[in-house]
């Protein structure tokens, strides 16, 4: 009755199956009844042969064996059940008379399990086979979790080890499982002991490793360490120790129990995570944060030791131009190519150092030496130890120097050079903040200087520096506090004595001070501002054209300067258009001036631009022309209108016969092209007549008027060339033109 | 398989089986549905004839470890089913017979073969009364 509770308790099969082997009938028949009443599943055999033969057939949960049997006895059988494969551990219970010790000692040496005295009290033969199933089943499992460790600590390249002292009769040495064995590249069966296993560790490091271990068993201490091993066939592993004193009964360390795991492929993972926060992707140099760590350790050591160090700060010339211009993969390519030349220019270390520079002794500063990049075309040198501030300024010229050579990226060669802001602990700084600030600073001071130089920072610079910072926080506000005015310039058909158009300029009305562009309008192109600046130039012109239309009917055109990076734009086109017919005046009325240096630097970038333009009636002048390097094919085929000859051969005419000569071909050259030709910064009668007698007949200068605002060209006109009363109508009036003609004014195209 | 000259056997009382043996048996199948007590009878009954034709080959210069073995399968079987004096002569005989070796006594194979007949009438009495 209570055989499903019991069954239940001891976990176990719920009908478990018992071969019974007995020669004896009565007890085969009564056993098997008593058993079955108690809820087991019998297959009984009359003798050993017949249960051998059953076995091959079926696998019974427990064994019940008669010793003495006619034919094969008990013992027999027994033994010959544990050859059986996958009967080496069933259970197996031996039936012995009462008085029979002899039979007991042969049941345990032929392999049973245990035996039981025959008998009629079946409930004991029951509980007797729950306990053996039960202790088979607990075997099993421990059999298995045995297997799963075994399993595990293969997968997880771990295996255990234990090390013995050796007292108190104990087996001294190292005592390796199969798994730990394999770790260390061995067969399952080798024998290692503890000094091979310390050969295979590379010399210098054994040595630290001989230290830990002795430190440990000094002090019975746990012990935890990794270390570099070379296997047998030459692969190089890292491993991790871990292991915990035993203490035999008197509280004295009797040995060792651990673990070894081949941690190689961790380490190379964690190695390569510490690679990737600390050193920039693209370049391979010490990123941002491993430079501030850097810097940080550099400051500590020059503070305690009392000397300098200096942080350079190396900002490339011009890289957006390349990276716009080429594209960004080129870009890349030439920050490699840079980061390689800089790290060539200091004794660069690429260690991590990460809390492992206090150990390495005093002048272990040394290693915090290195090129990093702070990101985008920024890169610093850290110099942890200078004397003298020639020392940066010898390795900013280095530098300098390295970048000197061209660059071959995306096909072409580049030239690059480089702005370097130098900044000394402690002069410049007491925090590593500090000094990239600073530097920064005096990197600034060598761009507005005209770049590819080095600077060291001085506080004036920072002053200058805080100047620029104010006059470009104005700057940002000036067109909405609408304090930019255009102020306007005439040019002057001399033979005509009249306006044929005029140059707007841009003027800043900061306070009541009138800001010259030559303050504000680089500043507006390194800021990117001037494309603001520049859209509301146009805007202006335009209205200012539809006044003076109205006022006074002018019917020619206002010269808007823009950069090249407007021309670049794609909104330009549809913006001019906007800006006219806002105000209802034709295209034509803007004119767009480009200098040459400009136009020639971004000329593929432009040209479509140039073309839009100039089919919406829109029409370009080449500004400064005849100081910059023009490929004169291209002006053949450029939609150009006009030429403006650049004041410095206009000042020079009479002066000099070679000045002359210039503005003569310039000339030449504008009117078998077919273009308008334009002489700027007249100053003179003389300069003047010489203009008008080698062929140029429009001007712009101090002579007829400076750029004024609009009222005042407005009266100017009316009061001044309206009536004739200026000394050139004058001059003009009484002058005998040489050759001339209607095309000196150069107003008639030719295309 | 009657021996063809069966010597005079030892005067032996008529055999009554055990009742708390028997009581055990019935225990098995308190209801007698499953006839226990007939089967294990019949099954004694058959090994039992079985065994007094080998114990009566041994009468002559017998073989003391055959007539140890059959003793000792008799004996259990013999207190199972309640033959007690039975089962004590066979683990007389069988002790004898180990201590012996060699040839076993006529007298005990004798012995066994009385005792071995009582408990076979009483079991025949008891399936076939």
């Amino acid at each position: 009755m209570n055989t499903p509770a019991l069954s239940a308790f001891y976990d176990l099969p719920v009908e478990p199956e018992v071969l019974l082997v007995d020669d004896d009938e009565v007890n085969l028949l009564l056993t098997g009844i008593a058993l079955r009443e108690r809820g087991f599943k019998l297959v009984e055999a009359p003798g050993g042969e017949r249960a051998l033969a059953l076995l091959r057939e079926n696998a019974p949960d427990v064994i019940v064996l008669d010793a003495m049997m006619p034919g094969l006895d008990g013992f027999e059988t027994c033994r010959a059940i544990r050859q059986l494969p996958g009967y080496e551990n069933v259970p197996v219970l031996m039936l012995t008379g009462l008085d029979d010790d002899a039979s007991i000692t042969r049941a345990y040496q032929a392999g049973a399990t245990d035996f039981f005295v025959k008998s009629t009290q079946w409930s004991l033969l029951a509980g007797r086979l729950h306990y053996l199933l039960r202790a088979s089943r607990t075997r099993l499992e421990l059999e298995r979790s045995k297997s799963k460790l075994a399993r595990a600590q293969d997968l997880a390249r771990m295996g255990s080890f234990d090390w013995r002292r050796g007292e108190r009769g104990e087996r001294a040495g190292l005592l390796l499982s199969s798994e730990s064995l394999r770790v260390f590249g061995f067969g399952p069966n080798e024998r290692i002991g503890l000094r091979s296993l310390l050969r295979m560790v590379p010399q210098d490091e054994r040595r630290s490793l001989l230290r830990q271990l002795h430190d440990a068993l000094r002090h019975s201490s746990v012990l935890a360490t990794d270390a570099p091993i070379v296997l047998l066939d030459g692969r190089q592993r890292i491993i991790h120790i871990e292991a915990e004193p035993d203490f035999n009964e008197h509280g004295q360390s009797a040995g060792y129990t651990g673990i070894v795991q081949d941690v190689t492929d961790r380490r190379q993972a964690e190695d390569k995570i510490r690679h990737l926060a600390n050193f920039d992707a693209l370049t391979g140099l010490p990123n941002r944060r491993q430079l501030i760590w850097r810097a940080e350790r550099a400051l500590e050591h020059a503070r305690r030791l009392q000397h300098q160090f200096a942080l350079l700060l190396i900002d490339l010339d011009r890289f957006k131009v390349i990276n716009d211009t080429l594209g960004h993969g080129a870009g890349d390519e030439l920050l490699v190519e840079v980061g390689r030349r800089l790290r060539a220019c200091v004794r660069h270390s690429d260690q991590i150092l990460e809390g492992a520079i206090e150990a390495a002794g005093a002048r272990s500063h040394r290693a915090l030496e290195a090129v990093g990049r702070l990101g985008g075309d920024e890169f610093v040198a850290l110099l942890p130890e200078v004397g003298e501030d020639a020392d940066a300024e010898r390795v900013s010229q280095r530098i300098l120097d390295a970048l000197r050579e061209p660059i071959f990226v995306g096909g072409q060669e580049c030239f690059v050079t480089a702005s370097i802001g130098v900044a000394m602990y402690p002069r410049d700084g007491a925090s590593v903040v500090d000094l990239l600030r600073n530097s920064d600073v005096a990197m600034y001071s060598v761009k507005s200087q005209g770049k590819n130089s080095s600077a060291i920072y001085s506080p004036q610079l920072a002053g200058r520096g805080r100047e620029k910072l104010e006059l470009e926080t104005a700057l940002h506000k000036a067109i909405e506090r609408n304090e930019l005015v255009l102020h306007y310039q005439p040019k002057i058909d001399v033979r005509g004595s009249k306006m044929v158009g005029a140059e707007a300029l841009m003027r800043w009305k900061r306070g009541d001070k009138l800001v010259p562009p030559g303050e504000f309008i680089p500043l507006a192109e390194d800021t990117g501002l001037i494309v603001p600046l520049s859209e509301w130039a146009l805007r202006e012109a335009a209205r200012q054209a539809r006044q003076w239309q109205q006022a006074f009917a002018f019917d020619d055109s206002i010269a808007v300067n823009l950069p090249s990076r407007l021309f670049e734009r794609s909104d330009l086109v549809e913006h001019i258009h906007q800006c006219v017919t806002a105000v209802n005046v034709p295209h034509r009325v803007i004119q767009l001036e480009i200098t040459e240096d400009n136009l020639m630097k971004e000329l593929q970038n432009v040209i479509p631009s140039l073309h839009r333009l100039n089919e919406i009636g829109v029409e370009i002048a080449i500004d400064d022309f005849g100081t910059g390097y023009s490929s004169l094919a291209y002006l053949t085929t450029l939609p150009i209108s006009e030429l403006k000859i650049d004041r410095s051969f206009v000042r020079e005419l009479g002066i000099t016969p070679q000045s002359s000569a210039v503005v003569t071909a310039i000339i030449a050259l504008a009117r078998s092209l077919g273009l308008r030709v334009v002489a700027e910064g007249v100053e003179t009668l003389r300069q003047m007549e010489v203009l008008h007698r080698l062929g140029c007949g429009v001007m712009q200068g101090f002579l007829f008027s400076r750029a004024v605002t609009a009222e005042e060209l407005q009266r100017w006109l009316e009061q001044t060339v309206l009536p004739k009363k200026a000394p050139w109508i004058a001059a003009v009036a009484n002058e005998p033109l040489v050759g001339g003609t209607a095309a000196s004014a150069g107003v008639r195209r030719l295309r | 398989m009657n021996p063809p000259a069966p010597p005079p056997p030892p005067a032996v009382p008529p055999v009554v089986l055990d009742a708390v043996a028997l009581g055990r048996l019935r225990e098995l199948d308190p209801d007698g549905r499953h006839g226990v007590l007939p089967r294990v009878l019949t099954a004694f009954e058959v090994s039992l004839e079985r065994m007094l034709g080998q114990l009566a080959a041994e009468l002559d210069g017998g073989r003391a470890e055959a007539v140890g073995a059959i003793a000792h399968t008799l004996k259990s079987s013999a207190a199972s089913v309640g033959a007690l004096r039975l089962a004590q002569t066979c683990e007389q005989v069988e002790r004898a017979a180990r201590s012996s070796g060699g040839t076993a006594q006529r007298h005990d194979v004798e012995r066994l073969i009385a005792e071995g007949r009582a408990a076979l009438a009483a079991v025949q009495a008891m399936l076939r009364p």
